[in-house]
């Protein structure tokens, strides 16, 4: 049963009281929405509902200069207004025309694809801002039911950690960031500037690619090994992302090679989840046929060592017979893999 | 549950626009359309209506029609100028335009479609909307699974009917199950078919990529939806045999990519890992994989089992020449 709050209360009680934050950033919005030209800090201080007079100017312009930060953040245009006639006192407004999002509508089925794609990032630092357009987006929209046209694809996403935020701020304002990197191959740690330019999610891992401004050339970086903060240096639009780049490439060359065919021998009815993968093709005629009790399978790759990990998995279920390179490669697993048997059966059993 | 700052400011402004929209809306319906309590939607009107323009008399206010309000009903009679909707962030159009692009990418071919048109149709909506705010981030799903697979799979559970699998388990074993489907999970490593399994008894996540064949059967659901499971977070039971393993720090990867129970640093840029194991086949491909960083494993047996099979791999391809 709801019960609405019979009596209004007297407004003017609570504007000695401190309001809490939301309620006082509401009053600035509406104060800077309404008010005829611009309101100057210190009308705000003196006006504005939940701005304590009694505190200090420092505690004020602290709470101010967040306040307008937080507002900006969330797509509230806060637009400082100079005045000639005022002297240096700037004031504030929030422009109309660019606070409003543009004519839209939006079907009961589509909310329902929003709010799936708002779902995509649980557990992720995005979840929050992807929860808050959904809310501004509901406001042009039709309730959905729960027959959602996309009902039951329910996407999720490695975390991507907390330097994802900064990295994306930085990559839309065309900012420098410096951050501590870890590379994967030699361990070595140190300090990478970097023009960001696209963020990427892929095969459980999320990617920076940009400019390395101390290689003078673009990179591929992993966000797990980016260790501490993520800094900003310099002003917004310090580069441009040249037309050309295309981070998705630099990413692909960085994850993996070529696509090649591996010639696999494979035992009957095993590997399946191989020769789910396997592929039509005419075999080299130089190629050596398969052993009594295996199939011929063509293996499409990209990444050596993925498919080498995989193979050595299966041991003696699938046999490599081309290309040598990757032969070579599951047969180098096999052996570290047998000599570990007698390394810990030794030391350990 | 105190709501952060932001997600309340944001409602509040949305509430005004949608209430001038939508004037003489229930407030449970106002509720359901933003996702909260009815009793959250009254405090908010409580807060709207105390909110306005500096001076902070009555006409300088937001106002309700209190007599609708009365029956539940929320009709607002002054919106001070607020009856915009707001933009959205740069993050925020970030987030949900690159969801949107992955589930077309990836999901969009194995649509019926009107599916595919509503997804469409929302994306270019959006990205209008916002214009180039969502250049800086791209998500790759892999599905991993053939088209045929995906589109069984998606109409099965939009459809409400049992889908017939073929399918082969880490332990690389062929097995045909009917199965009631719930979800498909896609992630961006791997996805799942979320599914009551017959044959098991109980539920199951299958890796779409180790579905063989798939096919619409004409039953319906016996069992309903459980709770979709959120894979980041997904951890093997409790009855799975613990395990640990010390490994060097090359193997680095384990910790960011494996469910652990624990990890503890060892002094010299080592690891231990604690995890829990159901099928002995996926934890002998994982020594065989970890091979040249395993320090040790408890319990041992099943390293020496791993490796007796890799010289048995050894002596096969010698025997081939």
């Amino acid at each position: 049963m709801i019960t609405p709050a019979r009596y209004r209360p007297l407004a003017w009680v609570l504007m000695s009281d401190a309001l809490p934050p939301a309620e006082r950033l509401l009053n600035l919005v509406i104060a800077l929405v309404n008010t005829t030209g611009r309101m100057t800090k210190e009308q705000i201080r003196s006006s504005v509902a939940g701005y304590d007079r009694a505190a200090s100017q420092d505690a004020f312009e602290r709470m101010f200069e967040r306040d307008k930060e937080t507002l900006r953040d969330l797509g509230v245009p806060v637009v400082t207004v100079s005045s000639a006639a005022h002297g240096d006192d700037q004031g504030y407004r929030v422009d109309p025309d660019a606070y409003a999002l543009p004519p839209m509508e939006l079907s009961a089925a589509q909310l329902g694809v929003l709010s799936l794609a708002a779902d995509f990032w649980q557990g992720q630092t995005l979840r929050a801002d992807a929860t808050r357009g959904l809310t501004k987006l509901r406001v042009v929209g039709t309730t959905p039911s729960e027959t959602d046209a996309v009902a039951g694809l329910s996407p999720r996403l490695h975390p991507a950690g907390p330097a994802l935020a900064p990295l994306l701020d930085a990559a839309h304002e065309r900012q420098v960031v410096t951050f501590t990197y870890r590379t994967a191959s030699t361990g070595e740690v140190r300090g990478r500037r970097v023009e960001p330019w696209r963020l990427i999610a892929s095969r459980g891992g999320w990617y920076l690619v940009g400019f390395d401004r101390d290689r003078q050339a673009p990179r591929v970086f992993r966000l797990s090994r980016i260790e501490g903060t993520v800094r900003v240096v310099g002003e917004p639009g310090a580069f441009v992302v040249p037309p050309d780049a295309d981070p998705m490439a630099l990413l692909d060359v960085a994850q993996r090679g070529e696509t090649r065919t591996a010639w696999l021998a494979v035992a009957t009815d095993r590997a399946g989840a191989l020769r789910s993968r396997a592929v039509l093709q005419e075999p080299d005629p130089d190629l050596p046929s398969a052993p009594p009790g295996m199939d011929l399978v063509a293996v499409p790759y990209t990444r050596a060592s993925d498919l080498a990990d995989e193979i050595t998995g299966y041991t003696d279920a699938v046999r490599v017979l081309a290309p040598t390179t990757l032969r070579e490669s599951v047969l180098r697993r096999l052996r570290v893999a047998a000599d570990m048997g007698e390394r810990l059966g030794v030391h350990g059993g | 549950m105190a709501e952060r700052t932001p997600e309340r400011l944001v409602r509040l402004l949305g509430m005004v626009a949608y209430l001038d929209a939508n004037p003489g809306q229930p407030v449970e319906q106002v509720a359901a359309h933003f996702g909260v309590s009815p009793e959250q939607v009254l405090r908010d009107v409580d807060t709207l209506w105390m909110s306005g323009t500096p001076g902070y008399w009555p006409d300088d206010l937001i106002d309700f029609d209190a007599d609708s309000l009365e029956s539940g009903v929320l009709r607002l009679t002054r919106t001070r100028g607020m009856s915009h909707a707001l933009r959205l962030g740069t993050r925020e159009a970030v987030a949900l335009i690159a969801a949107l692009r992955a589930l077309q990418e990836s999901v969009g071919p194995a649509l019926d479609p009107v599916q595919r048109e509503v997804l469409t149709s929302t994306l270019e909506t959006l990205t209008t909307a916002t214009g180039e705010a969502a250049a800086t981030v791209d998500v790759q799903l892999a599905v991993g699974a053939s088209p045929e697979v995906l589109a069984a799979a998606t109409t099965a559970v939009s459809s409400r009917r049992r889908l017939h699998l073929r399918y082969v388990n880490a332990s690389d074993e062929v097995s045909e199950r009917d199965v009631d489907p719930w979800q498909v999970l896609t992630g961006d490593e791997r996805s799942y078919l979320q599914a009551w399994c017959h044959s098991a008894r109980g539920e199951r996540l299958f890796r779409l990529d180790r579905i063989l064949a798939a096919h619409v059967l004409d039953a319906p659901l016996e069992h309903e939806p459980a709770p979709a499971r959120d894979l980041a977070t997904f951890r093997p039971s409790e009855e799975h045999t613990p395990v640990e393993i010390d490994l060097d720090g090359t193997a680095r990867w384990v910790a960011e990519q494996l469910p652990l129970d624990a990890l503890e640093e060892l002094s010299d840029g080592g690891f231990r890992v604690r995890l829990r194991v159901a099928s002995p086949a996926w934890l002998r491909h994982l020594l065989l994989r970890l091979a040249p960083s395993v320090r040790a494993v408890q319990p041992t047996e099943a390293a020496v089992e791993a490796a007796a099979a890799a010289r048995r791999a050894l002596d096969a391809y010698d025997a081939l020449g």
